[in-house]
């Protein structure tokens, strides 16, 4: 479980990022945070594994106070939550292989990892989440020989070597076309049915959250402007989350053509 | 909506105002400047011609001599104050096979000519007489004939001291083929050192400013304790370093371990650090910081984040940047040995000193070969790895 209690961010340049947001996340949830560019869904998954400092508040995760963890408490913390990202953040010149392994490092002997060595069972994992992502033969590819979706499913192969309870997805289909932005979230939903792992994911689509979110929560200037479930967002809650100019549009994805919203 | 437009200034005279200061200004910067460099048109018109000679010469490079085979004998030779009274002369040494030599008298005083006569040496060749001391006078010039020998009337100089010394003749026959000259042999020998002076110098260079070059790099130190000081430090001295022309340094070097190539690879190591770190460290500050994020985000060590997100990503421009270097320390280890540094620049200078030209000729374009070279070279393989 997933606690945060008064969340708030300021940057050093003062923009306040996060206003005392409070959420509490249960196990096995699908959450998806929607909200305006710059309404800071970014800073608030960073937070939680503290990529960014909150300023104030606090976070617990199963308990443990993660706003208050030494660096090494911290790291433990950190094995236990996998991330993926828009850029897919992949070391782009390492084989796909070695990427997929490098989500095993907070486990292995730091000086046998330096030199680029995991033992034999590290790497079967790291096969086998590449096998469950569907790009097994690319083990030996180099990262950014794949084309988008590939490489964000290496990210999710990374994160899965971690053995997370908790996957942060910051926007991790925006840079994707709709038909690969389903497969990917297909991925993160199946880890979430399956393995029970928590997800929380950043989206700019509305239709995507309303396919595959069991919760929404709703971020404007910083704060927390809608907490329930995806149905519940109607024409009334969205304009109060994108403002009265947006609009809905609506994307035509050959399957099953759902309403896309997007923020102007 | 948006049809504010930014103030546009008022015309003024100030413009031209302004430009014409900034002539004059220029104008006074340029004259100083041509008074204390001394330009003199003149001066470079006049003196052209005297360079004729030296480029003529520099376009015959001394590299390759008809091969020769050389025959000597000596016998002794004594120099003494008085003619009247002299001593008895020395004991000729057994005749022994091969070529020999006589003098008449074998006891002279300065200024006296003497006679030298030589037997079975090889026939129809030139050679020459020299009087052996320490060093060597050449006292004449001779050609044995049909058979082999030859007589010669030549004057000691009339400054020798007395004292025991050798009377040498030796002919040379050239033969039909051609070898390497000593010029181009020494040449060649002093560029290998001048190759692995920049080597090794790099080699030093690398060691040092790699782990250093992570200490300033700004996005890897700002996040950590004493991060901020540690990166202005480390720059400081990067710069400081950078600062310092390798010339400089080998003077400085040379005071403490001599003059040599080993001040040459101190010099070129310390200034390679300073530019190096430099490089490096701008080459890891623009890496992509998405994989530090990620990999940091796996809850993995600093180190771990270094060797997995930065190493890979660095890896090529560091190898490239590496190979400039060397590049660049070829071309100073040539040079480096005009104030006694070791490599082909040492015995270049003695070269020009002496107004050996042709010799200089040698190393000057042995110099630009090897540099052209390593320069086409390190092209190649900064294209092959980038
Ligand atoms: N490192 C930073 N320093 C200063 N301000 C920042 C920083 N990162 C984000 N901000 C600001 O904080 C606010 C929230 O940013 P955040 O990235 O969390 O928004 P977001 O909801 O993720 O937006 P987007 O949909 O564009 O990714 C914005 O105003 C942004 O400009
Ligand atoms: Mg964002």
């Amino acid at each position: 479980m997933l606690k945060i209690e008064h969340l708030t961010k300021i940057y050093e340049d003062g923009t306040k990022a996060l206003d005392d947001v409070s959420l509490t996340v249960a196990d096995g949830e699908f959450l998806v945070i929607v909200g305006l560019s710059g309404a800071g869904k970014s800073t608030l998954l960073r937070c939680i594994n503290r990529l960014v400092e909150p300023t104030s508040g606090k976070i617990y995760l199963d308990d443990v106070d993660i706003t208050a963890a030494s660096p090494k408490e911290l790291r433990e913390i950190r094995l236990k939550i996998g991330m993926i990202f828009q850029q897919f953040n992949l070391v782009k010149r390492s084989s796909v292989l070695t990427n997929t392994l490098s989500g095993r490092l907070g486990y292995v002997s730091p000086w046998k990892s330096l030199v680029y060595r995991f033992p034999a069972q590290d790497v079967a994992r790291a096969h086998a989440n590449l096998e469950r992502v569907g790009i097994a033969e690319k083990a030996r590819a180099r990262a950014d020989t794949l084309s988008g979706g590939q490489q964000q499913r290496v990210g999710i192969a990374r994160a899965l070597m971690q053995e997370p309870k908790l996957m942060l997805a910051d926007e991790p289909v925006a840079s994707l076309d709709p038909a690969t932005s389903h497969s990917v979230l297909k991925y993160l939903e199946q880890i979430n049915k399956e393995d029970g792992i928590t997800v929380i994911c950043n989206l700019h689509f509305l239709s995507l959250a309303r396919r595959y979110a069991s919760r929404v929560i709703a971020l404007k200037d910083g704060r927390l402007v809608f907490d329930g479930r995806p149905q519940e967002i109607d024409h009334r809650r969205f304009k109060e989350i994108y403002g009265e100019e947006a609009v809905q549009v609506e994307i035509g994805p050959e399957l099953t053509p759902e309403e896309a919203t997007q923020a102007p | 909506m948006n049809n504010q437009r930014p103030p546009t200034k008022p015309a003024s005279l100030l413009g031209p105002l302004r430009t014409a200061l900034l002539v004059l200004i220029l104008a006074a910067a340029y004259a100083y400047g041509f008074r204390v460099t001394k330009v003199n048109l003149y001066d470079l018109v006049t003196g052209l011609p005297n360079m004729h000679h030296i480029v003529l010469s520099l376009l015959q490079p001394d590299l390759f001599v008809r091969a020769t085979e050389m025959q000597k004998s000596d016998t002794p030779f004594l120099v003494r104050a008085e003619s009247g009274a002299l001593p008895p002369p020395p004991a000729t040494p057994p005749a022994k096979p091969g070529p020999s030599v006589e003098i008449y008298p074998s006891v002279a005083k300065p200024g006296d000519v003497i006679e030298v006569k030589g037997r079975d040496f090889k026939p129809d060749t030139p050679g020459v007489i020299y009087l052996i001391w320490v060093g060597e006078t050449r006292l004449g010039k001779i050609t044995t004939d049909a058979q082999g020998s030859f007589a010669a009337k030549v004057v000691l100089p009339g400054d020798v001291t007395q004292g025991d010394y050798w009377i040498e003749a030796r002919v040379f026959r050239e033969l039909n083929w051609y070898v390497p000259s000593e010029t181009l042999i020494l040449s060649l020998r002093l560029m290998l050192e001048t190759i692995f002076l920049a080597l090794i110098g790099t080699t030093f260079s690398v060691i040092f400013s790699i782990p250093l070059s992570f200490l300033g790099a700004r996005n890897l130190m700002m996040g950590a304790p004493f991060g901020r000081a540690t990166y202005y430090l480390s720059r400081t001295f990067f710069n400081l370093l950078r600062s310092i022309e390798v010339l400089i340094i080998v003077v400085i070097m040379a005071v403490v371990v001599g003059i040599g190539p080993f001040a040459g690879v101190l010099a070129l190591a310390v200034h390679g650090i300073g530019a190096l770190g430099k490089l490096y460290s701008e080459a890891i500050e623009s890496i992509d910081p998405g994989p530090i994020e990620a990999i940091t985000a796996t809850g993995a060590s600093r180190l771990q984040v270094i060797a997995y997100a930065v190493v890979p990503q660095i890896v090529p421009q560091f190898i490239a940047f590496t190979l400039y270097r060397w590049d660049i320390n070829v071309r100073m280890a040539t040079v480096i040995g005009l104030v006694g540094g070791g490599g082909i620049g040492f015995i270049l200078i003695q070269y020009i000193n002496l107004l050996e030209w042709n010799q200089a000729g040698t190393a000057i374009w042995l110099i630009a070969i090897v540099v052209m070279a390593m320069d086409y070279a390190s092209a190649v393989i900064r294209e092959k790895i980038v």
